[in-house]
């Protein structure tokens, strides 16, 4: 992405206007975005238990003038009529294309009506998809990072790792999530469990998807590891040796923090696919952002409105993460290490 | 060329009684990669203070021997042994020899994350476990030794390959080593680079520092060693101080291969 960004600016002053232009847009649609977010979130779950505010649920801009206004603007459009001009081809001229802009606008406010009137409902389903993610890609980083060093470096533990990183990939996602919910006795013991589902706590299904995703991103996520263990020279570990490092505090100190700095790209990409393939848990009946978005369209079939405000929330959630990561990448950036190298020495 | 004249009197005194041994004694080494015969039983002594220079045609199994002393490359038959340690049994800690033998790289290997002061401390820190604060000074002790004391804080990627080696030199030395083993340290340096990597090992040299160094470098064996191994085929063919070898080998083959390397 970078990559793009220098080469495809042609000259400084353009690049630096339009650069600085882009950057406030996308600063402002992240306060709005996260604005957004947050201060639903604290309405429902603070405020609205403090009796302050419209209460958990409630829309903060009331959908019934949208919907008004989009009454009146279809209603227009069908008694549109134009008369009285001296030519009868510019009358039906200019009747058509009023009808058109009348009505045009007439859905344009309805699905802003329809849009209003679920934000509530995504917002709170956005907080199970980002908690999904990060918690899954998190756990799945834990063992990912031991996976790849054993497939690298673990000798014969290498095929039981090799086995595991192939099962999993070569499965389903959609049938991994299954068997661990309808085929494994695990959402029993979880309903069994105390803790699960009480209070704002979320019930089995969250957990298992958890696991789920866990299990799934670690093999992916190994093998990003594996490629950038395999991509550092071989002789810093021989150097780190030859101090008497033994090999395990070699790799720990001086081969994977290389690496994880060289995986970091690869690694994003992983993140953004959980991001989005953390609807497959709608499945297994978590409230997340593509359960409660189809839920509302198969009940109001107003499907074009609702999934197109969830695939900008999902955008907004995904460009969130991108942009958190590049930073991180700039932020452990090293002369000489990952892609930061020469490129984007220019760039700030 | 008179930097690397180096002025010997200054050099502690070796082969007295209390040390009878010579620090590293390798007898009868071999080594081979699959049916290729690296090392066909070969056999060195090196004493305390010596400079011993490796020489012979690439592929002659030059730095095979070098990672074999320090175990990074297991052999197949033979003995080393450092002082009365025998390196190669397998009740012996590489790690434990490792800390007493220093190695300088041909592609430096300087850990590419690390600043140059957290190249000479990691092993420090995680070898030796030492405090932070000290392995700091001692660090920055290190560096000023190879002259880089003010290129502490600077990344591999953003120093010169000549002083990339001479931060690779302080990170061995600051482990104390006993022996220093050089594998072609300036060959893949810049000739104008070279010098001050030469001129830092020259150093080395004249502080008494026992070194088994493999190089091109003609003009440092000459001024430096105080023997010089011609090694050819995985095997020593000869042995001796450098005046002899450079003036009058006993075997056509070491004439042969000084006569080829004085035309480079």
């Amino acid at each position: 992405m970078s990559e793009a960004e220098t080469t495809a600016s042609p000259t400084g002053r353009f690049r630096a206007s339009s650069v600085g232009t882009s950057h406030a847009i996308s600063i402002f649609a992240g306060i709005v975005f996260w604005g957004w977010l947050t201060t639903r979130w604290l309405n429902d779950w603070v405020l609205a238990r403090l009796g302050i505010g419209p209460g958990a649920g409630e829309n903060f801009v009331p959908r019934e003038p949208f919907d008004a206004a989009a009454g009146s603007a279809i209603e227009a459009a069908e008694r549109f009529s134009i008369g009285g001009l001296p030519f009868e081809w510019l009358n039906s001229l200019l009747e058509t294309a009023g009808v058109a802009v009348l009505g045009w606008l007439g859905a344009l406010l309805d699905t802003a009506g329809v849009a209003v009137g679920i934000a509530p409902a995504l917002a709170g389903a956005a907080w199970y998809t980002i908690l999904l993610t990060v918690i899954s890609i998190a756990l799945g980083f834990s063992i990912a990072v031991p996976l790849a060093v054993i497939r690298v470096y673990g000798g014969p533990l290498k095929w039981p790792a090799l086995a595991y990183t192939e099962l999993i990939r070569g499965t389903p996602l959609i049938a991994q999530l299954f068997v661990l919910y309808y085929g494994l006795p695990l959402a029993v013991w979880l309903q069994d469990t105390t803790l699960i589902g009480y209070g704002t706590i979320p019930e089995q299904a969250f957990w298992i998807a958890i696991i789920g995703f866990t299990i799934n991103g670690s093999a992916y996520q190994a093998e990003y590891i594996r490629g950038a263990l395999e991509s550092v020279d071989e002789g810093q570990l021989t150097a780190a040796r030859a101090l008497g490092l033994s090999q395990i505090d070699g790799i720990r100190y001086v081969v994977l923090p290389q690496t994880l700095r060289y995986a970091i790209p690869a690694w994003t990409n992983e993140l953004v696919y959980l991001l989005k393939y953390s609807s497959l848990a709608g499945f297994i009946t978590v409230p997340e952002l593509y359960n409660v978005a189809s839920d509302i369209a198969n009940s109001t079939f107003e499907f074009t409105a609702i999934f197109g405000l969830l695939a900008v929330v999902y955008l907004g959630l995904v460009l969130t993460a991108t942009n958190i990561m590049s930073r991180v990448e700039s932020y452990v950036a090293i002369p000489g290490i990952g892609a930061v190298e020469g490129r984007q020495q220019g760039d700030s | 060329m008179t930097d690397s004249q180096i002025d010997r009197s200054s050099r502690t005194d070796r082969g007295t009684d209390a040390e009878p041994s010579p620090l590293l004694r390798i007898e009868d080494l071999r080594k081979s990669y699959g049916d290729e015969e690296v090392l066909r039983g070969v056999d060195l002594e090196i004493e305390r203070g010596d400079v011993e220079v490796l020489v012979g045609p690439s592929g002659s199994g030059k730095s095979t021997l070098l990672r074999c002393v320090n175990r990074l490359t297991e052999v197949d038959g033979g003995h080393i042994y450092l002082g009365d340690v025998d390196v190669c049994a397998p009740d012996t800690d590489p790690n434990e020899i490792r800390q007493q033998i220093g190695m300088v790289f041909q592609d430096i290997n300087l850990f590419a994350h690390l600043t140059a002061r957290e190249n000479v401390m990691l092993g420090l820190r995680r070898v030796k476990g030492m405090d932070k604060e000290p392995a700091l000074e001692r660090a920055e002790e290190e560096l000023d030794r190879v002259g880089l004391g003010d290129q502490v804080d600077s990344y591999p990627a953003q120093l010169s390959g000549g002083q990339k080696q001479r931060v690779g030199i302080a990170r061995a030395l600051a482990m104390d080593p006993e022996l220093m083993l050089f594998d072609e340290p300036t060959s893949a340096l810049d000739p104008e680079l070279s010098n001050g990597v030469l001129d830092v090992m020259s150093k080395l040299v004249a502080d008494g520092m026992t070194m088994l160094v493999v190089t091109h470098e003609m003009r440092f064996a000459r001024g430096g060693a105080t023997g010089i191994t011609f090694l050819d085929k995985g095997e020593v063919v000869e042995r001796g101080p450098p005046e002899q070898l450079f003036e009058n080998p006993e075997k056509e083959r070491t004439a042969e291969f000084f006569q080829s390397i004085s035309h480079e």
